[in-house]
């Protein structure tokens, strides 16, 4: 069990970054970034291609493929920001619905449905516990999760660029009036959370399944993780994140509830829906 | 131009004469077709089910369902399993039990839907999607890996035919979808989309107009996979991805599938852009693509297809219809007020420190209208909410005709006969005048009944789209949906405020007839005075939550209290 759990921690990393790209998405953008880890995805992908058929070495490509799913997520933003300016959260995320499948197709077209051969970017143990073997990437991945949960909250909360980010999200229009400026910091915010996806699925990637549509449905854990934390809280996101994949690799532990593993997100996005949003009986206020 | 709706010869006659015509023409595609395009058009038969499906869930309920093939596998698992145990009743019967399930799988996941709305259900639907996905995948279909192949039926039993029973299944489907729209979980479909509070009002459960919404949409995503597992012989979880129920959701919302042609329409695309591309030399992938970029262009400039279509062939004038209350009515006696009807006693609410109603009491007399008037900030609609079940955290009695209604659901409460409009527009644009005030109303209603009523408050025509009329209109054919629902008492919430102010004393003469005319007393919240002289016989004034003064008009009116409540000190001469 405690060797599933340790197993799952580094997938549980993922969430964890990926939720809180989410969390940021939806308090700063107002969007459910569902083509979140597609555009991961799809960065890394590239890398692995430039990789093998350009012969970059595996640091370049990485870093390639990582400015890549920036553009991609930037691009997005751009659209959205531009043509949706005003219109509600649903309508917003439904286009990274369609999103989500163009690139999921797209990968395909290129580089086939098969998992990618990549090259792990970190490789081999880092330390031992009671005979447990806790990988660099599980280190790394956890690190990271907390290391960008903390540097957003301080962002957001101790500086005046973080001050103008939440203005824009709470009053947008009247953002605007305060000569904040609204579309490049919303495609900012885009750029930095497709960077952030990009780089920990580069980290995870080699040790996950990685075909094209296990990484881009890894956006429902993080969405089960980021509900932890309604969408809003950081550090619920992170522990939700970790602890969903604790979770599901002490399940994959036993054979007979493999099915479990995988409707484990579903199941936690389900109960923690229904619990915070047990009040909301009607569709509005009044 | 009649200004009715349609008699039942057109209503029941022309969709079955188009079905027909259906079966007629897919008999002729299925004898003069190519062998390979009877393939491709099963497939797309499969397809129009599916999106048939969506289009009751997302097009008319509003609802986002991700998970549509996941319905369908369900539909598929449950036809092979029965062929497995070689289960009697032979393909046909199999495929209605696939459906049946599917169906109820679809209550379950519409479950969440009671509390979740948005993007909220995306996520959930989207979950379940994913996690059925790689289940199936493991579990693989039972039959699958031994290569046990669905038997069809006899009759059937050559791809020719199966094409043609697909084509009959498709017609029944859409005919189903068809009359299942026009009846009261249709225009419930319609109203939950637009507004929950409206449904409730109207004495709709949400509840089972949610739920119903979703069981009809998945037990068409099971008879589609059933027929998909008929056709193949074996089902692969490959044929039901979530990846697909995306770009199923996606040109649902490009096309505009709560159209039945629409639906159609979509299917024909699901099947042709990939064969298209295959013919030019493309790969079949860029199918996806194109239905991506397709559907993020419908999403950001917010038009579907059908609409574009639609609009193009109709040509529909821009000007919206409205009001006509020119026209003198009739005298009628008005009855005098007798005993109350509706007695509220110490009713009082607060939100966190505000005490928005504090100890109102009031009594509606029997073929009376009482006025409630005060200033804004009140408390006036708060005590609507309150008397119709809305803010279920309040204190106080409230009866109705003697009976009890405390602790009732809004639902309850508009069916034991308390009725209430809204002061926003609640009235669903996807409906017509005649269809909303049919649904509104719950009871039979001769198209003769609804004329009537509509004209006698200047309403458009029955058969005019809701979505064409404009919003004081709107509000009017709410009042003429509840009046026609003939509750015994009717709360209107400033009835009046979307219409020009000349038409106000005429909309507030024949407000003055309803107790006589339809036999309902009448609770007027009004801000226009004239209005309110003109049709009250009693009025209660409200002032921060509190009764400032309650008797006869003239009285009320006189009251000093008052006067400086409503008016102001300073202009108070």
């Amino acid at each position: 069990m405690l060797q599933g759990a340790l197993a799952g921690l580094a997938a549980g990393g993922l969430y964890a970054v990926l939720a809180v790209c989410l969390t940021l998405m939806s308090r700063l953008v107002r969007v459910v970034n569902f083509s979140q880890s597609a555009t991961g995805m799809f960065g890394c992908y590239v890398a692995v291609w430039l990789s093998i058929h350009v012969g970059l070495p595996t640091w370049a490509a990485t870093v390639v493929g990582i400015v890549l799913g920036t553009a991609l997520s930037a691009l997005l933003g751009w659209i959205i920001s531009t043509w949706l300016a005003e219109a509600d959260i649903g309508t917003r995320s439904a286009v990274t619905v369609a999103v989500l499948l163009l690139l999921i197709s797209l990968s395909f077209i290129l580089f086939g449905n098969k998992p990618q051969p990549f090259h792990p970017v970190l490789d081999g143990p880092a330390f031992t516990v009671g005979g447990v073997v806790v990988s660099q990437v599980t280190v790394v991945t956890v690190v990271l999760s907390v290391l960008i949960a903390v540097g957003c909250r301080t962002l957001l909360t101790k500086t005046s660029f973080g001050l103008e980010l939440r203005a824009l999200s709470e009053r947008p229009t009247t953002a605007e009036l305060l000569a904040i400026p609204a579309k490049p910091l919303a495609v900012a915010v885009w750029a930095v959370t497709g960077l952030l996806s990009t780089l920990v699925i580069s980290i995870v990637a080699p040790s996950q399944s990685n075909d094209a549509t296990s990484l881009a449905m890894l956006v429902v854990p993080a969405s089960a993780a980021a509900l932890l934390g309604g969408f809003r809280r950081l550090d619920l996101a992170v522990i939700g994140g970790l602890v969903l994949g604790m979770a599901q690799g002490a399940v994959a532990q036993v054979d007979s509830l493999s099915v479990v593993r995988y409707f484990l997100p579903f199941l936690v996005i389900v109960g923690l829906l229904l619990w915070s949003q047990r009040k909301e009986v009607w569709d509005v206020a009044r | 131009m009649s200004r009715g709706e349609a008699g039942p010869l057109t209503r029941f006659g022309i969709p079955l004469v188009v079905a027909g015509a259906a079966i007629l023409v897919g008999y002729m595609l299925s004898v003069g077709l190519d062998g390979y395009f009877v393939y491709l058009g099963m497939s797309a038969i499969v397809a129009g089910i599916a999106l048939l499906g969506l289009g009751v869930v997302t097009g008319s309920a509003g609802m986002v369902s991700l998970c549509q093939l996941t319905f369908a596998a369900v539909g598929a698992w449950v036809v092979s399993w029965l062929n497995r145990i070689e289960a009697p009743g032979g393909f046909l019967l199999w495929l209605l039990c696939g459906g049946v399930a599917a169906g109820l799988v679809g209550v379950l996941v519409g479950l969440p839907a009671l509390r979740l709305r948005g993007i909220n259900l995306a996520v959930v639907t989207l979950g379940l999607a994913a996690a059925a996905d790689l289940t199936l995948v493991q579990i693989q279909f039972p039959g699958t890996v031994d290569g046990i192949s669905v038997e069809r039926p006899d009759a059937f039993s050559d791809d020719r035919n199966y094409f043609l029973l697909g084509i009959i299944v498709l017609t029944a489907c859409c005919l189903l979808v068809h009359f299942l729209r026009r009846s009261r979980w249709g225009s419930g479909w319609q109203s939950v989309a637009f507004s929950e509070r409206g449904t409730a009002a109207a004495g709709a459960s949400v509840r089972t107009s949610k739920l119903s919404a979703f069981a009809v949409s998945a037990a068409l995503g099971g008879v589609a996979g059933g027929l998909l597992t008929g056709q193949v012989g074996l089902a692969f979880p490959a044929s039901f991805t979530a990846m697909q129920s995306l770009a199923l959701y996606v040109l649902a919302v490009m096309s505009g599938v709560h159209l039945i042609d629409m639906a159609i329409f979509g299917a024909i695309l699901w099947v042709a852009v990939p064969e298209l591309l295959k013919r030019w030399g493309v790969p079949q992938d860029w199918g996806f693509v194109v239905f991506g970029l397709l559907g993020t262009h419908a999403l950001v400039t917010g038009g579907n297809l059908g609409v574009a279509v639609r609009e193009l062939v109709r040509k529909r004038s821009k000007t919206a219809a409205g009001v006509e209350l020119t026209s003198a009515v009739d005298d009628v006696e008005v009855l005098p007020p007798g005993e109350p009807v509706l007695v509220v006693r110490d009713l009082s609410v607060s939100f966190g420190e505000v005490k928005a109603l504090s100890h109102v009491d009031l009594e509606v007399p029997s073929n009376g209208v009482l006025g409630v008037i005060g200033p804004n900030g009140a408390g006036k609609s708060t005590l609507v909410d309150i008397l119709t079940g809305f803010l279920p955290q309040a204190t106080g009695s409230v009866e109705l005709d003697g009976r009890s209604l405390n602790g009732q659901s809004p639902t309850k409460r508009a069916r034991a006969g308390l009725r209430r409009t809204f002061q926003q527009d609640r009235v669903p644009s996807g409906l017509t005048v005649g269809s909303y005030v049919r649904f509104v109303a719950r009871r039979r209603l001769t198209s003769a009944e609804i004329d009537e009523a509509l004209e006698f408050f200047g309403c458009p025509p029955a058969r005019t789209p809701l979505r064409s009329v404009d919003v004081g209109a709107r509000r009017l054919v709410e009042v003429v949906g509840h009046l026609l629902a003939k509750p015994k008492v009717l709360l209107l919430d400033e009835p009046a405020a979307g219409l020009p102010h000349e038409e106000h004393v005429a909309f507030g003469a024949r407000l003055r007839q309803v107790p006589a005319r339809f036999g309902v007393s009448v609770l007027l919240i009004e801000h226009d005075l004239d209005l309110v002289r003109s049709v009250c016989d009693r009025i209660t004034v409200l002032d921060f939550g509190q009764v400032l003064a309650s008797g006869p008009q003239a009285e009320v009116l006189a009251n000093p209290a008052v006067l400086k409540a409503y008016m102001g000190e300073t202009e108070m001469l």
